[in-house]
């Protein structure tokens, strides 16, 4: 999990993420990609997709001549993964520091701050 | 092992005399000549470094059976070596020669040699043993350093992320018709790009700042050189320089597919891309080698420009380059064949036909002939060696034992061969003259010798034995002499040999019709006359026409139911007819039951079955006891699925000697087949015999037939 990944192979992940069957499928992704403006060579394709594979973000099940793609790393955990690298590199490993920053820096807008106080105070409920 | 040695160095003569062919040839003809056809008719070269076949009949192959038993002559056979001992290389054992003129020098002196010949049989014993751990060596070598290579590369690389590189890599993927997904990476360290992986191919670029267009020529480059598997190419050729590591020639030709395979890669993708881009490409290249950075030694990546000599070769090359007229296409084509007939026909060291007289029957050789000259110790003197074979010899022959006689036969001087060819004749065993004669020096003075002797005994059974192995000129020699002397038979031996069937046959057809006329002629003035198969004498059919010869050698007997007289020739002493006879009633009572007589002969043979699962090699089974007298009439008719050679005589318990030995080898295509007919007459006397039937050679399988002895009473 530790691994990085490159934008183009981002945005693959996130049409895998938000296909809401169990399995994707080759053209279902070289679609999303066409949907997204992104236009990309078949080989480009799979090349991303054997590197994402590599670093196990991704499994592949061959049926026949198609190969049916699943998320081995839900959008979730690669999003914690990626926001505590992104504290540990910026905050030095301080969510109040992230937090403060967020506030002060007038970056949310006033329904989110709300929902972030709930989730506060469920949070401190449960532990 | 050291066989397998041997198979190697001739495989690698072979191989060194067609890259000195290829090498001359590119001198003249580098730029004339398709680049790519200079890359891949290194591959003709290369497999005949590698495969150990042969035609039979090839070029150097009897040269190496030459050299072998050269070698075989000067090198005395060791007290304590194993049956292929006495072969080794040809170098050491000429060295091992100057070490016998030694020998003649005092006993003393003789004995402070004995620790280095010690040694250096042991070196000549393992030779295999050195050759291979260096070959094995080199590889491992081989394989670590580029494994070293790649890990290097692969440590600091990083994946290009950029979707429009990528695009363009597919888009010349599918331009170069490759159709797996090529990865693309960036390493800094790498002087020019290159292609690494067997299955999963990618390519490393040194940086990604590259103009479209030398992004496109490099990528193209590379892809041409994933597309013709360069690099399964040039492992074969590293695999094939590590096996013949002493080869100097081989490690020259390793260097020149290296180069040959970027030139034609250049040439592939020009081709592709059309030649006026070949000022652009030659700049690409040019770029490429801008960074000068490079790693140690990289055998098996595939780079772009391997270093600063070729590379300006490689630009030349480019620059000139041109589509080939029709007439170079047709001299390339020309050129290749060549190359391959050549390969082909150069041949290798025969190791089957070289090792099946010694593989044959090692244990006869082990325990007859080695075990008596160990006792004695290590006196390799020549006369000693001489004495050893023919001691050898005499106990092969003694011992009926065809493996045994022919491996000390090949090793005696030419002398002492006719001096057997001419025993072995006398006492008329016709199997030991195939063996013997097989192993000798083909057209030799014995041989020829014997074959003027033979051919005046008109001992036709000998002389085809001997036929084969003769020169052609020879045999051409004999054949205007059968000729002349109008001998049938030995004409048709020889055209045989020759490989003339035709030509025997439409003399024989020729012949027989001249006689046949003659013969009608003759008849004619006798008042007979022939009309196709029917005789007529004074306008009447004839039933029975016979024309008995003096001696009773030859007769004509014809005879036609419908016909109505029976007719006799009469001659005299000198063959002519002096006239024609009507048969009596008697007469032809007599004819006919002559002739009837033969299947009543068959009534009173005793008929032995023979059917039997297997022999074992060198084998005889005994198929029971039987008394013949003078006259009696034996016949062998043997078949067996599987084997080579089957022996079947009599025995009578008689040490050295066995009668009515009938020694067939098989036939191509063929089962074994052991047919023959003897009768029992003086010298060999009457008397109670016992049967046997040998595997000569190896297992014998499914033998079936009978042997039938027909007593002479009987007719």
């Amino acid at each position: 999990m530790a691994q990085q990944i490159s934008d183009a192979e981002l945005e693959i992940m996130k049409i895998v993420w938000a296909n809401p069957e169990e399995v994707t499928l080759f053209s279902y992704i070289m679609e999303g990609l066409a949907a997204r403006g992104k236009h990309c060579q078949k080989n480009t394709l799979i090349v991303l997709l054997s590197r994402l594979m590599n670093k196990g973000f991704l499994g592949a099940r061959k049926i026949g001549r198609r190969n049916e793609y699943t998320a081995l790393v839900s959008e979730a955990e690669y999003q914690t993964a990626q926001t505590k690298n992104f504290l540990d590199k910026i905050y030095e490993g301080s969510a109040k520091g992230l937090v403060s920053n967020l506030i002060l820096g007038d970056l949310l807008a006033e329904e989110e701050y709300e929902e972030l106080k709930r989730l506060l105070e469920e949070g401190r409920g449960r532990s | 092992m050291n066989q397998i040695l041997k198979l190697f160095l001739s495989m690698s003569f072979s191989g060194s005399l067609l890259i000195l062919f290829l090498l001359l040839g590119k001198r003249f003809l580098k730029d004339k000549i398709n680049r790519q056809w200079q890359y891949y008719i290194w591959a003709v070269v290369v497999l005949r470094l590698l495969l150990p076949f042969g035609p039979e009949a090839s070029l150097l192959g009897r040269t190496y059976q030459a050299v072998d038993r050269a070698v075989a002559r000067t090198v005395p056979l060791r007290q304590q070596s194993l049956p292929d001992a006495p072969e080794s290389v040809p170098a050491p054992a000429a060295g091992r020669g100057t070490d016998n003129v030694h020998g003649d020098s005092p006993a003393g002196d003789f004995a402070a040699f004995h620790p280095f010949q010690d040694i250096g049989t042991l070196l000549m014993d393992h030779i295999w043993l050195v050759w291979l751990m260096a070959a094995l060596g080199l590889m491992i070598r081989k394989a670590t350093i580029y494994q070293g290579f790649i890990r290097y590369i692969k440590a600091g690389s990083v994946p290009v992320s950029d979707m429009e590189m990528l695009d363009r890599l597919s888009m010349a993927a599918e331009q170069a018709s490759v159709k797996r997904p090529i990865d693309l990476w960036v390493n800094p360290l790498v002087s020019s790009p290159l292609l690494i992986g067997f299955f999963r191919p990618c390519i490393v670029l040194p940086g990604t700042d590259v103009s479209e267009k030398n992004f496109q020529y490099i990528l193209m480059h590379e892809l041409t050189h994933y597309r013709r598997r360069d690099m399964f190419y040039k492992w074969l050729v590293q695999f094939t320089v590590c096996l013949h590591w002493f080869n100097p020639l081989v490690h020259l030709m390793g260097r020149e597919i290296t180069r040959a395979c970027e030139f034609s890669c250049d040439e592939a993708v020009l081709a592709r891309m059309g030649y006026e881009n070949a000022q652009d490409y030659g700049q690409t290249l040019l770029d490429a080698m801008a960074a000068v950075w490079r790693y140690r030694e990289n055998p098996g990546a595939v780079t772009l420009s391997e270093n600063k000599r070729l590379l300006k070769e490689r630009l030349s090359a480019i620059v000139n380059f041109r589509e080939k007229s029709k007439a170079m296409r047709f001299l390339t084509g020309a050129l290749t064949l060549l190359v391959i007939s050549g390969a082909a026909f150069i041949g290798v060291y025969p190791v089957v036909q070289a090792g099946s007289p010694e593989g044959g029957n090692p244990a006869a050789y082990d325990s007859q002939a080695v075990s008596p000259r160990a006792e004695k110790g290590g006196q390799g003197d020549m006369d000693g060696v001489g004495i050893q074979y023919s001691q050898m010899a005499e106990k092969g022959y003694e011992a009926y034992s065809l493996p045994l006689f022919q491996l000390a036969f090949c090793r005696l001087d030419e002398a002492e061969q006719g001096e057997w060819l001419d025993r072995i004749y006398a006492d008329g065993e016709i199997a030991f003259m195939g063996a013997a004669v097989a192993v000798a020096e083909e057209d030799c003075a014995a041989i020829r010798n014997l074959a003027e002797r033979i051919y005046e005994d008109g001992e036709i059974a000998f002389f085809s034995v001997l036929a084969p192995h003769m020169s052609e000129e020879t045999l051409l020699a004999w054949l205007d002499r059968a000729l002349e002397d109008g001998d049938i038979s030995f004409q048709s031996v020889l055209f045989d040999a020759l490989d003339r069937d035709e030509e025997y046959d439409e003399l024989k057809e020729a012949q027989e019709e001249a006689w046949d006329e003659a013969q009608a002629a003759e008849y004619r003035a006798a008042g007979v006359t022939m009309d196709g198969k029917d005789y007529y004498y004074r306008e009447q059919l004839v039933d029975i026409f016979l024309d008995m010869r003096p001696g009773k050698a030859f007769y004509t007997l014809s005879m036609n139911p419908e016909g109505t007289v029976n007719i006799r020739i009469l001659r005299n002493d000198e063959n002519e007819i002096t006239g024609v006879a009507y048969m009596t009633e008697a007469e032809v009572a007599e004819l006919l039951g002559e002739s009837g007589e033969d299947s009543d002969d068959e009534a009173d043979a005793e008929t032995i079955p023979v059917d039997l699962d297997t022999i074992a090699a060198g084998e005889s089974v005994c198929l029971g006891e039987y008394t013949l007298a003078f006259g009696d009439r034996i016949r062998y008719d043997i078949l067996a699925e599987t084997g080579t050679g089957m022996t079947v005589f009599f025995d009578r318990g008689e040490k050295n000697t066995v009668y009515w030995a009938a020694h067939n080898l098989r036939q191509e295509d063929e089962p074994l087949k052991c047919s023959a007919e003897f009768t029992v007459e003086p010298p060999i006397k009457p008397g109670t015999f016992k049967l046997y039937i040998q595997a000569t050679y190896d297992t014998l399988e499914e033998v079936k037939g009978s042997i039938s002895i027909v007593p002479a009473d009987a007719s």
